[in-house]
Protein backbone atom coordinates (compact mmCIF):
# COMPACT_ATOMS: atom_id res chain seq x y z
CA UNK A 1 0.00 0.00 0.00
CA UNK A 2 1.15 3.39 -0.80
CA UNK A 3 1.96 6.47 1.58
CA UNK A 4 -1.02 8.30 0.01
CA UNK A 5 -3.23 5.47 0.27
CA UNK A 6 -2.75 4.11 3.62
CA UNK A 7 -2.86 7.97 5.00
CA UNK A 8 -6.29 8.41 2.82
CA UNK A 9 -8.46 8.47 6.38
CA UNK A 10 -6.16 11.74 7.68
CA UNK A 11 -7.77 13.95 5.23
CA UNK A 12 -11.16 12.57 6.77
CA UNK A 13 -10.26 13.08 10.16
CA UNK A 14 -9.45 16.95 9.21
CA UNK A 15 -12.71 17.14 7.92
CA UNK A 16 -14.50 15.97 10.63
CA UNK A 17 -12.45 17.71 12.99
CA UNK A 18 -13.28 20.80 11.41
CA UNK A 19 -16.88 20.43 11.66
CA UNK A 20 -15.94 19.67 15.48
CA UNK A 21 -14.25 22.97 15.82
CA UNK A 22 -17.09 24.74 13.50
CA UNK A 23 -19.61 23.61 16.30
CA UNK A 24 -17.80 24.21 19.26
CA UNK A 25 -15.07 26.61 18.78
CA UNK A 26 -16.81 29.44 17.23
CA UNK A 27 -15.41 28.22 13.52
CA UNK A 28 -12.83 30.68 13.24
CA UNK A 29 -8.72 29.83 13.69
CA UNK A 30 -5.71 32.03 13.20
CA UNK A 31 -4.51 32.01 10.30
CA UNK A 32 -0.76 33.11 11.43
CA UNK A 33 -0.41 36.14 9.58
CA UNK A 34 -2.26 38.09 11.69
CA UNK A 35 -5.81 37.23 9.90
CA UNK A 36 -8.45 34.82 11.07
CA UNK A 37 -10.65 32.38 9.00
CA UNK A 38 -14.17 31.27 9.65
CA UNK A 39 -15.38 28.45 8.72
CA UNK A 40 -18.25 26.40 8.28
CA UNK A 41 -19.76 22.97 7.05
CA UNK A 42 -22.48 24.27 4.38
CA UNK A 43 -24.78 22.19 2.43
CA UNK A 44 -22.99 18.78 1.93
CA UNK A 45 -21.63 16.11 3.51
CA UNK A 46 -20.47 12.62 2.60
CA UNK A 47 -20.00 10.30 5.30
CA UNK A 48 -17.04 7.12 4.51
CA UNK A 49 -17.47 3.61 5.01
CA UNK A 50 -16.56 2.52 8.90
CA UNK A 51 -15.20 -0.73 6.97
CA UNK A 52 -15.95 -2.56 3.41
CA UNK A 53 -19.57 -3.81 4.22
CA UNK A 54 -20.90 -0.32 4.91
CA UNK A 55 -22.36 2.02 2.53
CA UNK A 56 -20.69 5.76 1.63
CA UNK A 57 -23.74 8.06 2.44
CA UNK A 58 -24.04 11.56 1.84
CA UNK A 59 -26.74 14.41 3.34
CA UNK A 60 -27.23 17.21 1.46
CA UNK A 61 -29.19 20.77 1.07
CA UNK A 62 -31.04 22.64 3.93
CA UNK A 63 -28.36 21.94 7.10
CA UNK A 64 -27.28 18.22 7.16
CA UNK A 65 -24.57 18.37 9.84
CA UNK A 66 -27.89 19.21 11.79
CA UNK A 67 -29.57 16.33 10.68
CA UNK A 68 -30.53 13.15 12.57
CA UNK A 69 -28.82 11.00 10.01
CA UNK A 70 -25.52 13.13 10.12
CA UNK A 71 -25.77 12.90 14.35
CA UNK A 72 -26.13 9.14 14.52
CA UNK A 73 -23.30 8.99 12.14
CA UNK A 74 -21.42 10.81 14.11
CA UNK A 75 -22.11 8.66 17.21
CA UNK A 76 -21.09 5.30 15.87
CA UNK A 77 -17.82 6.52 14.66
CA UNK A 78 -18.00 7.69 11.15
CA UNK A 79 -15.52 10.14 9.47
CA UNK A 80 -16.42 12.81 6.53
CA UNK A 81 -15.29 11.50 3.86
CA UNK A 82 -16.11 14.77 1.64
CA UNK A 83 -17.75 18.28 2.90
CA UNK A 84 -18.79 21.66 1.40
CA UNK A 85 -16.88 23.95 3.62
CA UNK A 86 -17.58 27.74 3.11
CA UNK A 87 -14.57 29.65 4.10
CA UNK A 88 -14.56 33.62 4.91
CA UNK A 89 -11.26 35.91 5.43
CA UNK A 90 -11.75 39.45 5.71
CA UNK A 91 -14.54 40.27 3.60
CA UNK A 92 -13.36 37.29 0.66
CA UNK A 93 -16.35 34.19 1.33
CA UNK A 94 -14.94 31.17 -0.31
CA UNK A 95 -17.33 27.88 -1.16
CA UNK A 96 -16.15 24.44 -2.20
CA UNK A 97 -16.26 20.81 -1.64
CA UNK A 98 -13.42 19.04 -0.33
CA UNK A 99 -12.77 15.51 -1.01
CA UNK A 100 -10.83 14.03 2.16
CA UNK A 101 -8.45 11.17 1.24
CA UNK A 102 -7.49 13.08 -1.49
CA UNK A 103 -7.68 17.29 -0.47
CA UNK A 104 -8.99 17.34 -4.24
CA UNK A 105 -11.65 20.81 -4.42
CA UNK A 106 -14.66 20.50 -6.58
CA UNK A 107 -17.60 22.66 -7.21
CA UNK A 108 -15.10 26.00 -5.87
CA UNK A 109 -16.77 29.84 -5.77
CA UNK A 110 -14.37 32.24 -5.40
CA UNK A 111 -15.71 35.67 -3.55
CA UNK A 112 -17.25 38.14 -6.36
CA UNK A 113 -14.81 40.11 -8.66
CA UNK A 114 -13.46 43.80 -7.89
CA UNK A 115 -15.97 45.42 -10.43
CA UNK A 116 -12.96 48.06 -10.86
CA UNK A 117 -10.53 46.04 -12.08
CA UNK A 118 -9.56 45.08 -15.86
CA UNK A 119 -10.15 41.98 -17.11
CA UNK A 120 -6.56 41.27 -17.26
CA UNK A 121 -5.85 42.41 -13.11
CA UNK A 122 -9.50 40.43 -12.69
CA UNK A 123 -7.81 37.24 -14.37
CA UNK A 124 -4.86 37.58 -12.15
CA UNK A 125 -7.20 38.04 -9.01
CA UNK A 126 -8.90 35.03 -9.65
CA UNK A 127 -5.97 32.62 -9.88
CA UNK A 128 -4.67 34.26 -6.36
CA UNK A 129 -8.34 33.28 -5.21
CA UNK A 130 -7.59 29.93 -6.05
CA UNK A 131 -4.56 30.10 -4.47
CA UNK A 132 -5.61 31.60 -1.20
CA UNK A 133 -8.11 29.07 -1.11
CA UNK A 134 -5.82 26.17 -1.21
CA UNK A 135 -3.69 28.17 1.37
CA UNK A 136 -6.20 28.50 3.90
CA UNK A 137 -6.98 24.50 3.65
CA UNK A 138 -3.20 24.12 4.08
CA UNK A 139 -3.30 26.52 7.14
CA UNK A 140 -5.93 24.61 8.46
CA UNK A 141 -4.92 21.26 8.07
CA UNK A 142 -1.63 22.01 9.69
CA UNK A 143 -3.04 22.83 13.01
CA UNK A 144 -5.30 19.73 12.36
CA UNK A 145 -2.02 17.94 12.01
CA UNK A 146 -0.03 19.69 14.85
CA UNK A 147 -2.87 18.44 17.59
CA UNK A 148 -3.80 15.48 15.73
CA UNK A 149 0.42 14.07 15.71
CA UNK A 150 0.86 15.25 19.39
CA UNK A 151 1.35 12.50 22.09
CA UNK A 152 -1.39 14.43 24.04
CA UNK A 153 -3.91 14.07 21.37
CA UNK A 154 -5.62 11.19 23.18
CA UNK A 155 -6.40 13.00 26.20
CA UNK A 156 -7.03 16.47 24.97
CA UNK A 157 -8.02 17.18 21.85
CA UNK A 158 -9.01 13.51 21.13
CA UNK A 159 -11.03 13.64 23.90
CA UNK A 160 -13.37 16.50 23.24
CA UNK A 161 -13.96 15.59 19.79
CA UNK A 162 -15.12 12.65 21.34
CA UNK A 163 -17.31 13.79 23.68
CA UNK A 164 -18.57 15.93 20.99
CA UNK A 165 -19.20 13.00 18.67
CA UNK A 166 -21.21 10.90 21.60
CA UNK A 167 -23.15 13.92 22.50
CA UNK A 168 -24.38 14.05 18.99
CA UNK A 169 -27.64 12.41 18.83
CA UNK A 170 -29.01 14.62 21.96
CA UNK A 171 -28.36 18.15 19.87
CA UNK B 1 -10.43 35.53 -18.44
CA UNK B 2 -9.43 33.26 -15.85
CA UNK B 3 -12.67 30.97 -14.69
CA UNK B 4 -14.28 32.16 -11.64
CA UNK B 5 -15.37 28.42 -10.66
CA UNK B 6 -14.44 24.92 -11.16
CA UNK B 7 -12.32 22.09 -9.70
CA UNK B 8 -9.29 21.44 -8.77
CA UNK B 9 -6.62 19.66 -7.70
CA UNK B 10 -2.52 20.23 -6.57
CA UNK B 11 0.73 18.39 -7.40
CA UNK B 12 4.14 19.22 -6.17
CA UNK B 13 6.51 19.04 -9.14
CA UNK B 14 10.06 16.85 -8.47
CA UNK B 15 12.52 17.75 -10.68
CA UNK B 16 13.54 20.76 -12.64
CA UNK B 17 11.59 23.14 -14.73
CA UNK B 18 13.10 25.42 -16.83
CA UNK B 19 12.68 29.45 -15.73
CA UNK B 20 9.04 30.39 -16.79
CA UNK B 21 9.06 33.16 -19.79
CA UNK B 22 12.72 31.77 -20.93
CA UNK B 23 13.25 30.04 -24.06
CA UNK B 24 13.78 26.65 -23.32
CA UNK B 25 10.32 26.80 -21.00
CA UNK B 26 8.61 28.31 -24.19
CA UNK B 27 10.28 26.05 -26.59
CA UNK B 28 9.20 22.57 -24.48
CA UNK B 29 5.49 23.90 -24.73
CA UNK B 30 5.82 24.32 -28.34
CA UNK B 31 7.73 21.18 -29.15
CA UNK B 32 4.36 19.64 -27.77
CA UNK B 33 2.06 21.94 -28.76
CA UNK B 34 -1.50 21.01 -29.68
CA UNK B 35 -1.72 19.60 -32.95
CA UNK B 36 -5.15 19.68 -35.29
CA UNK B 37 -7.13 16.75 -35.83
CA UNK B 38 -10.26 17.82 -36.67
CA UNK B 39 -9.38 16.16 -40.54
CA UNK B 40 -8.51 13.04 -39.26
CA UNK B 41 -9.83 10.18 -40.73
CA UNK B 42 -9.55 7.92 -37.74
CA UNK B 43 -10.78 8.06 -34.54
CA UNK B 44 -8.12 10.19 -32.55
CA UNK B 45 -6.97 12.27 -29.18
CA UNK B 46 -4.76 14.42 -29.52
CA UNK B 47 -3.37 16.61 -25.81
CA UNK B 48 -1.05 19.36 -26.62
CA UNK B 49 -0.31 22.73 -25.15
CA UNK B 50 -1.96 25.88 -26.14
CA UNK B 51 -2.19 29.17 -24.43
CA UNK B 52 -5.04 31.57 -23.09
CA UNK B 53 -5.05 33.56 -25.67
CA UNK B 54 -4.43 30.85 -28.45
CA UNK B 55 -6.18 27.89 -28.59
CA UNK B 56 -4.58 26.50 -31.88
CA UNK B 57 -1.63 26.07 -30.10
CA UNK B 58 0.13 28.10 -33.21
CA UNK B 59 1.67 30.57 -30.87
CA UNK B 60 3.66 30.55 -27.76
CA UNK B 61 3.86 34.20 -26.30
CA UNK B 62 4.93 34.68 -22.84
CA UNK B 63 2.79 37.51 -22.00
CA UNK B 64 -0.11 35.38 -22.63
CA UNK B 65 1.75 33.02 -19.52
CA UNK B 66 2.07 35.45 -16.91
CA UNK B 67 -0.36 35.94 -14.09
CA UNK B 68 1.66 38.14 -11.53
CA UNK B 69 4.19 34.90 -10.01
CA UNK B 70 2.27 32.10 -11.36
CA UNK B 71 2.11 30.81 -14.89
CA UNK B 72 -1.34 30.17 -16.84
CA UNK B 73 -0.93 27.23 -18.42
CA UNK B 74 -3.48 25.54 -20.67
CA UNK B 75 -3.33 22.13 -22.70
CA UNK B 76 -5.93 21.12 -24.94
CA UNK B 77 -7.36 17.30 -25.84
CA UNK B 78 -9.53 16.81 -28.51
CA UNK B 79 -10.70 13.49 -29.05
CA UNK B 80 -12.32 12.27 -32.34
CA UNK B 81 -15.00 9.33 -32.76
CA UNK B 82 -17.50 7.88 -34.41
CA UNK B 83 -20.90 8.56 -33.17
CA UNK B 84 -22.25 4.64 -32.38
CA UNK B 85 -25.58 5.34 -33.52
CA UNK B 86 -24.38 6.27 -36.75
CA UNK B 87 -22.88 3.14 -37.31
CA UNK B 88 -26.56 1.48 -36.26
CA UNK B 89 -28.42 3.31 -38.63
CA UNK B 90 -26.06 2.02 -41.54
CA UNK B 91 -25.83 -1.21 -40.25
CA UNK B 92 -29.46 -1.93 -39.60
CA UNK B 93 -29.73 -0.20 -43.73
CA UNK B 94 -27.47 -3.14 -44.86
CA UNK B 95 -29.13 -5.98 -42.93
CA UNK B 96 -32.35 -4.54 -44.56
CA UNK B 97 -31.11 -4.44 -48.10
CA UNK B 98 -29.37 -7.97 -47.23
CA UNK B 99 -32.20 -9.47 -45.74
CA UNK B 100 -29.74 -11.51 -43.19
CA UNK B 101 -27.99 -10.39 -40.28
CA UNK B 102 -24.30 -9.04 -41.04
CA UNK B 103 -21.29 -11.47 -40.25
CA UNK B 104 -18.50 -9.41 -37.77
CA UNK B 105 -16.06 -9.29 -40.97
CA UNK B 106 -19.37 -7.62 -42.56
CA UNK B 107 -19.90 -5.24 -39.53
CA UNK B 108 -16.03 -4.50 -39.26
CA UNK B 109 -15.57 -3.52 -42.92
CA UNK B 110 -18.58 -1.56 -42.56
CA UNK B 111 -17.26 0.21 -39.96
CA UNK B 112 -14.28 1.02 -41.63
CA UNK B 113 -16.03 2.43 -44.35
CA UNK B 114 -18.20 4.53 -42.24
CA UNK B 115 -14.81 5.87 -40.35
CA UNK B 116 -13.28 6.72 -44.08
CA UNK B 117 -16.43 8.87 -45.16
CA UNK B 118 -17.69 10.71 -41.90
CA UNK B 119 -14.80 11.09 -39.88
CA UNK B 120 -13.40 14.22 -42.08
CA UNK B 121 -16.66 15.78 -41.33
CA UNK B 122 -17.07 15.10 -37.56
CA UNK B 123 -15.64 17.64 -35.71
CA UNK B 124 -13.81 16.45 -32.46
CA UNK B 125 -14.73 17.43 -28.90
CA UNK B 126 -12.70 19.81 -26.97
CA UNK B 127 -11.46 20.59 -23.78
CA UNK B 128 -9.41 22.96 -23.21
CA UNK B 129 -7.90 22.23 -19.15
CA UNK B 130 -6.31 25.25 -17.23
CA UNK B 131 -3.31 24.72 -14.57
CA UNK B 132 -1.25 27.76 -12.29
CA UNK B 133 2.29 26.44 -12.16
CA UNK B 134 3.46 28.16 -8.69
CA UNK B 135 7.63 28.08 -9.13
CA UNK B 136 8.62 28.95 -6.16
CA UNK B 137 6.02 26.51 -4.47
CA UNK B 138 7.22 24.15 -7.31
CA UNK B 139 3.28 23.13 -6.98
CA UNK B 140 1.13 23.30 -10.04
CA UNK B 141 -2.64 23.43 -9.23
CA UNK B 142 -4.62 21.42 -12.23
CA UNK B 143 -8.05 22.55 -12.86
CA UNK B 144 -9.80 19.07 -14.22
CA UNK B 145 -10.10 16.58 -11.52
CA UNK B 146 -10.69 13.27 -13.64
CA UNK B 147 -8.17 10.41 -13.40
CA UNK B 148 -7.74 10.51 -17.64
CA UNK B 149 -7.31 14.39 -17.36
CA UNK B 150 -4.23 13.88 -14.37
CA UNK B 151 -3.08 11.15 -16.06
CA UNK B 152 -2.85 13.42 -19.68
CA UNK B 153 -1.47 15.93 -17.38
CA UNK B 154 1.65 14.36 -16.08
CA UNK B 155 2.19 12.70 -19.09
CA UNK B 156 2.35 15.98 -20.71
CA UNK B 157 4.54 17.76 -18.42
CA UNK B 158 6.72 14.52 -18.34
CA UNK B 159 7.13 14.57 -22.02
CA UNK B 160 7.52 18.24 -22.44
CA UNK B 161 9.84 19.43 -19.30
CA UNK B 162 11.18 15.82 -17.59
CA UNK B 163 9.68 16.37 -14.66
CA UNK B 164 7.66 14.26 -12.42
CA UNK B 165 4.22 15.29 -10.26
CA UNK B 166 2.89 14.05 -7.11
CA UNK B 167 -0.61 14.66 -6.28
CA UNK B 168 -0.62 16.79 -3.25
CA UNK B 169 -3.13 14.23 -0.87
CA UNK B 170 -3.19 14.42 2.68
CA UNK B 171 -0.04 12.50 3.02
CA UNK B 172 1.84 15.03 0.86
CA UNK B 173 0.60 18.02 2.15
CA UNK B 174 1.39 16.77 5.76
CA UNK B 175 5.02 15.56 5.00
CA UNK B 176 6.00 19.08 3.26
CA UNK B 177 4.17 21.05 5.66
CA UNK B 178 7.15 21.71 7.40
CA UNK B 179 5.92 20.05 10.62
CA UNK B 180 8.74 19.61 13.07
CA UNK B 181 11.02 16.29 13.50
CA UNK B 182 9.22 14.35 16.17
CA UNK B 183 5.07 15.13 14.14
CA UNK B 184 6.79 14.57 11.13
CA UNK B 185 8.25 10.99 12.37
CA UNK B 186 4.72 9.96 13.88
CA UNK B 187 2.55 10.86 10.72
CA UNK B 188 4.35 7.92 9.08
CA UNK B 189 3.18 5.57 11.92
CA UNK B 190 0.00 7.33 12.92
CA UNK B 191 -3.16 5.24 12.15
CA UNK B 192 -6.90 6.13 12.18
CA UNK B 193 -8.84 7.08 15.33
CA UNK B 194 -11.55 4.76 16.00
CA UNK B 195 -14.24 6.89 17.24
CA UNK B 196 -16.22 3.59 18.26
CA UNK B 197 -18.97 2.88 20.84
CA UNK B 198 -17.16 0.53 24.09
CA UNK B 199 -19.52 -2.60 23.63
CA UNK B 200 -17.59 -4.06 26.33
CA UNK B 201 -19.03 -1.37 29.42
CA UNK B 202 -21.72 -0.63 27.47
CA UNK B 203 -21.07 3.56 27.60
CA UNK B 204 -22.72 5.38 24.85
CA UNK B 205 -19.80 7.37 24.20
CA UNK B 206 -17.00 6.70 21.57
CA UNK B 207 -13.69 6.19 22.84
CA UNK B 208 -10.59 7.38 20.71
CA UNK B 209 -8.35 4.30 20.76
CA UNK B 210 -4.79 4.44 21.58
CA UNK B 211 -3.13 4.49 18.23
CA UNK B 212 0.36 4.30 17.44
CA UNK B 213 1.91 7.07 18.95
CA UNK B 214 0.60 6.30 22.90
CA UNK B 215 3.37 7.37 24.74
CA UNK B 216 5.61 4.07 25.06
CA UNK B 217 5.77 1.79 28.34
CA UNK B 218 9.59 2.68 29.38
CA UNK B 219 12.27 0.11 29.49
CA UNK B 220 13.21 -1.43 32.60
CA UNK B 221 16.28 -0.52 33.77
CA UNK B 222 18.90 -2.95 32.25
CA UNK B 223 19.48 -6.14 33.12
CA UNK B 224 22.15 -8.76 31.20
CA UNK B 225 19.44 -9.71 28.12
CA UNK B 226 20.61 -10.29 24.26
CA UNK B 227 19.70 -8.90 21.32
CA UNK B 228 17.24 -12.01 19.91
CA UNK B 229 15.43 -11.04 23.07
CA UNK B 230 14.95 -7.56 22.25
CA UNK B 231 14.06 -8.48 18.78
CA UNK B 232 11.27 -10.59 19.80
CA UNK B 233 9.57 -7.69 22.28
CA UNK B 234 9.51 -5.44 19.37
CA UNK B 235 8.29 -7.95 17.32
CA UNK B 236 5.41 -8.85 19.97
CA UNK B 237 4.72 -5.08 20.68
CA UNK B 238 4.47 -3.94 17.11
CA UNK B 239 1.14 -6.83 17.01
CA UNK B 240 -0.71 -5.91 19.76
CA UNK B 241 -3.95 -4.79 19.00
CA UNK B 242 -4.96 -1.23 19.82
CA UNK B 243 -6.87 -0.49 23.26
CA UNK B 244 -9.36 1.96 24.23
CA UNK B 245 -8.63 4.92 26.35
CA UNK B 246 -11.55 6.52 29.11
CA UNK B 247 -13.05 9.59 27.50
Amino acid sequence: MTDEASHGFLGEEFLTWLWFRAETSGGELPLGDGKTVGFTIDDLIEFAPLDEDETQSAVKRGSPTKSAVARAALKSGRRLRKARLILAVEDRVYSATVDGPTLSFSSVKLPDDDPDLELAERSEERAQAFLELESIVDVLYRQFLELRLDRSFQGGEGERQANWMAGSARS
Amino acid sequence: MFRRSGSFVSFFVSGQMPTPHSEEFLQALSEHRFRDISMASSEEVSTGWVTPKDPTGETFDADALELGDTIWMRFRTDRKKLPTVWVNIHRATAEQSAGRKLSAKERKDLKEDLMQQLLPRILPSVALIDALYQPRQKKVVLFGTAVAVRDAFRKLMFDSFGVELTQADGYERAARSGLDGDLLKRLGEVSPVRWAPDSESGRDLPDPVRDSFEEPTPEPIAEPHDVAEDQDLEHKGSEEPESEVSA
